[in-house]
């Protein structure tokens, strides 16, 4: 058997009182790109700080490629990391900090990290005081994208870059599994997890809920829908992929659709329905809905 | 300047939660407070320590008259300021720490004004504070004035320790108005440089550089009768010019307050016309790539100090380049004047009375501004951790210990380049006079010191491993701390063992005598446990970021 990228045996942090982290088992293999998901403060950060060797361990051991995550020096050769809230040196500028950064890390492909600055439409020459959120990201990911480390540990990597720039992203994500490098990318934006993960990790309140491949979350992609109608009620009960079918008011009805909406539409066509609304439920919300308060302590 | 006068948002009654401005002050209040109330409590203490050892001091009348006569020497007068009105208790402790506790509020204002103004607008905390209800000028503004308070209690705190201390109402109320007034003058320098550069450093950096050219104005106003007018252009000449206890003007004052005004008005406008993130000189929009010294941890911490390293050399150099400039006329005047030597060691400055002794004396003091600097390069290591910068390299194949030795490798050599910097500058000095002094001995003196600093870097190591959120006041201990024990020890005549934990006490005076093997041994001993112990915790410990 391989040796995982990454491995979590019985990892716990504690922070006096506070569980952050609670028995971690996981294991990421080499050439995957995965997903870590949660909610804030579901234990994420924390989890990378583990992963990272910058916070140490209550109980239990992290891994990196089977190097203990303590040993900085050793694992830091194979990973390159995007922290979620980049902070750089503001005197130096955008070029400076890419420079530094590959003369301190793992081996930089810098054809590559040209052809990213121009991808990323990035202007290296402005001292860094002067970048927004999102081109502080870029800085981050740029030098982490150049790299040739075997892993990639990105931390909610796009909170700050506009849509053309998320698509970039998903772009570099691919070509670095083409690559053949492990991509672990923690977020809460289901949507950009759906587009580029193989399997995903759900962490909650510090502990591991579930990990699936990303057909199976697909499954719990279920949509809000409320209708305002005149006349008669619609009668949805029976109708496949609608559940939880409640009033919302006089004349107003409020369901949950998951999978393909044509059944639901024909029952709807039948009545005169004036208003209708869909909403993409929260990651948050999925969670409360399929995990109920079990997994909370 | 009153806070009443504040614009209130047109509609600041309506649905939202009252008086948005105060829990702005109090924000303001919260990362001032801690500091503020040291400045404050370390003035008053200063003062009624030198207030309650005046008549020890003056037990001999004759030795009153004999002191006097030294503000006859423009040395002394540079040095020390006008020692004028010696022959009161008040007069005495505004002579012997005026100068120290201005310069102290002096600094601590400009730090923290450009702390919580420019640094947190850099840190991006401003633009959360911006998009509430107050305007750029009102959030400055409560942000100044729990700055100026504690310039306000500091003068409070002299005044009444003066006044209980049985001195002259006038004289009290005088100096404690000038100190309190040069404090908020710091205050509005420091906005105003906040306003005008985009970055905290060159703020603090200009306007530490005014408050120091205000002393250099004042030093060669009271050097060189003919150019006494520059007291008119100095804060602090202008406090000298107030004369408490002797003259008691308070023309002086009042141009110092109506400077210090103008200078807010014109820091509140500037902050009406530039945008966040701004200042009213532009950031640089771009450049070409500077890669040197970015090839590796222990390059790019060479790189990171040469600035900060720069600015002390700069202050230190030419304060002791001033000393040995000095050196001549006042050791001759001492010599032709044997009683005031003796009046000199009584009033804390010891063998005066050759050249050799008098730099002495001054090296010795040289070790906090060194150990300051020390300091500030680790709490800024610190910073660089807390506020995530560090990330970049602590997620590199880079060993934590490989990461803060090169910080501590570089900081000591740095402090080396400081001490050797001011030798080199009192030998200049005094050479250029036509003095005595051989550069190995100015070297020596300077070297001499320099156990003491590693001392303060090693015990800030220690804290940045196991208690890193008071490395800045553990840092200062062995030698701000140390300094101030010795002085209040031998005050208050202290058993010797209090006196001994000084570090200072076992400082040899070289180059008056040989330099202390053994205490230097001590010394380095003891800061190189310090140091690994602070290593072995910051390895072990999680970063906090």
């Amino acid at each position: 058997m391989t040796v995982p990228a990454l491995r979590a045996v019985d990892l716990t942090k504690r922070y006096g009182h506070l569980t952050a982290l609670d028995t971690l088992n996981l294991d990421v293999p080499a050439g995957e790109v995965f997903g870590f998901l949660g909610p804030n403060g579901a234990g994420k950060s924390t989890t990378i700080r583990l992963l990272l060797g910058l916070a140490r361990p209550t109980a239990g051991r992290a891994e990196v490629f089977g190097v203990d995550a303590a040993d900085v020096a050793s694992a830091h050769q194979r990973l390159a990391y995007v922290p979620a809230d980049v902070a750089l040196w503001p005197q130096l500028t955008g070029a400076e900090i890419l420079h530094l950064q590959a003369r301190t890390g793992p081996g930089t492909d810098l054809a590559y990290r040209e052809e990213l600055v121009d991808r990323f439409a990035l202007d290296p020459s402005k001292p860094a005081r002067t970048y927004s959120t999102g081109n502080r990201q870029k800085v981050a990911l740029i030098a982490a994208f150049a790299t040739r480390a075997p892993l990639l540990v990105l931390d909610e990597p796009t909170s700050g870059l506009d849509p053309l720039m998320e698509r970039e992203f998903r772009t570099a994500v691919r070509q670095a599994r083409d690559r053949g490098q492990t991509v672990f990318l923690s977020s809460h934006q289901l949507a950009e997890v759906e587009a580029v993960c193989d399997r995903v990790a759900i962490l909650r309140a510090g502990r591991l809920v579930d990990v699936s491949t990303i057909e199976d979350l697909r499954g719990l992609h279920r949509s809000d829908v409320t209708i305002t109608y005149a006349g008669m009620a619609p009668d949805l009960s029976g109708i496949p992929g609608v559940e939880a079918i409640e009033s919302a008011g006089e004349r107003r009805l409020r369901f949950t659709l998951t999978g393909e909406p044509a059944p639901a539409l024909r029952a709807l066509a039948a009545v005169e329905v004036t208003a209708l609304t869909m909403r993409e439920p929260s990651l948050e919300e999925i969670f409360l809905d399929y995990y109920g308060t079990e997994a909370t302590r | 300047m009153s806070l009443g006068t504040l614009p209130a948002p047109a509609n600041s009654q309506l649905a939202s939660a009252p008086a948005p401005g105060r829990a702005v002050t109090w924000l303001a209040i919260r990362q001032i407070r801690r500091g503020g109330l040291l400045v404050a409590g370390l003035s008053a203490g200063m003062t009624a320590l030198v207030a309650a050892t005046y008549a020890q001091v003056m037990a001999d009348p004759a030795a009153a008259g004999s002191l006097q006569a030294l503000a006859g020497n423009p040395a002394i007068r540079t040095l020390f300021g006008a020692p004028v009105g010696l022959d009161t208790a008040g007069g005495f402790t505004v002579w012997r720490v005026g100068t120290v506790i201005a310069i102290l509020l002096g600094v601590w204002s400009i730090l923290a004004t450009t702390r919580i103004t420019r640094g947190e607008e850099d840190a991006g905390r401003w633009d959360l504070l911006l998009s509430g209800r107050l305007r750029a000028p009102a959030v400055l503004l409560r942000h100044l004035a729990p700055v100026m308070a504690v310039a306000a209690a500091t003068a409070t705190a002299v005044t009444a320790v003066l006044l209980l201390s049985g001195t002259a109402p006038t004289g009290a109320v005088l100096h404690g108005a000038g100190i309190g007034l040069l404090g908020m003058f710091s205050v509005a320098v420091a906005a105003l440089t906040a306003q005008v550069f985009p970055a905290r450093s060159p703020a603090t950096g200009t306007a530490v550089a005014v408050l120091c050219l205000g002393l250099l104005a004042r030093m060669i106003g009271d050097g060189v009768t003919a150019l006494g007018w520059l007291h008119w252009l100095s804060p602090f000449g202008l406090l000298s010019l107030s004369g408490p206890y002797v003259h008691n003007r308070v023309l002086p004052l009042l141009l110092l307050a109506a400077a210090t005004a103008l200078i807010t008005v014109l820091t509140l406008t500037a902050a009406r016309r530039r945008d966040v993130h701004d200042g009213l000189i532009p950031a640089a929009a771009g450049r070409r790539p500077r890669t040197r010294l970015l090839a590796s941890v222990e390059t790019f911490a060479v790189r990171r100090v040469t600035r900060p390293l720069t600015g002390w050399m700069i202050g230190i150099g030419a304060y002791y380049l001033l000393i040995g400039l000095t050196a001549v006329s006042v050791t001759d005047f001492l010599r032709d004047n044997p009683a005031l030597a003796g009046d000199a060691s009584q009033a804390g400055f010891e063998g005066l009375g050759s050249i050799a002794g008098f730099t002495a004396t001054l090296f010795a003091i040289l070790a906090m501004p060194v150990g300051g600097f020390v300091t500030a390069r680790m709490t800024a290591f610190l910073a660089d951790e807390t506020d995530r910068r560090l990330t970049q390299l602590t997620s590199q194949p880079i060993t934590r210990i490989r990461l803060i030795g090169a910080e501590i490798a570089v900081t000591a050599v740095a402090a080396a380049v400081l001490v050797t910097g001011a030798g080199l500058a009192t030998w200049l000095g005094i050479t250029a006079i036509g003095g005595e002094l051989a550069v190995d001995a100015a070297l020596s003196g300077t070297w001499n010191v320099l156990p003491i600093v590693l001392l303060s870097l090693g015990t800030a190591v220690f804290a940045i491993g196991w208690t890193p959120r008071w490395t800045g006041l553990l840092g200062g201990l062995p030698t701000t701390g140390g300094f101030l024990l010795l002085v209040i020890a031998d005050s208050v005549a202290a058993p010797d063992w209090v006196r001994d934990i000084s570090p200072f006490a076992h400082l040899a005076p070289v180059p008056l005598t040989e330099a202390s093997m053994t205490a230097s041994s001590v010394m380095l001993a003891v800061a190189t446990v310090l140091t690994i112990v602070g290593v072995a915790g910051y390895r072990r410990r999680d970063l906090r970021s």
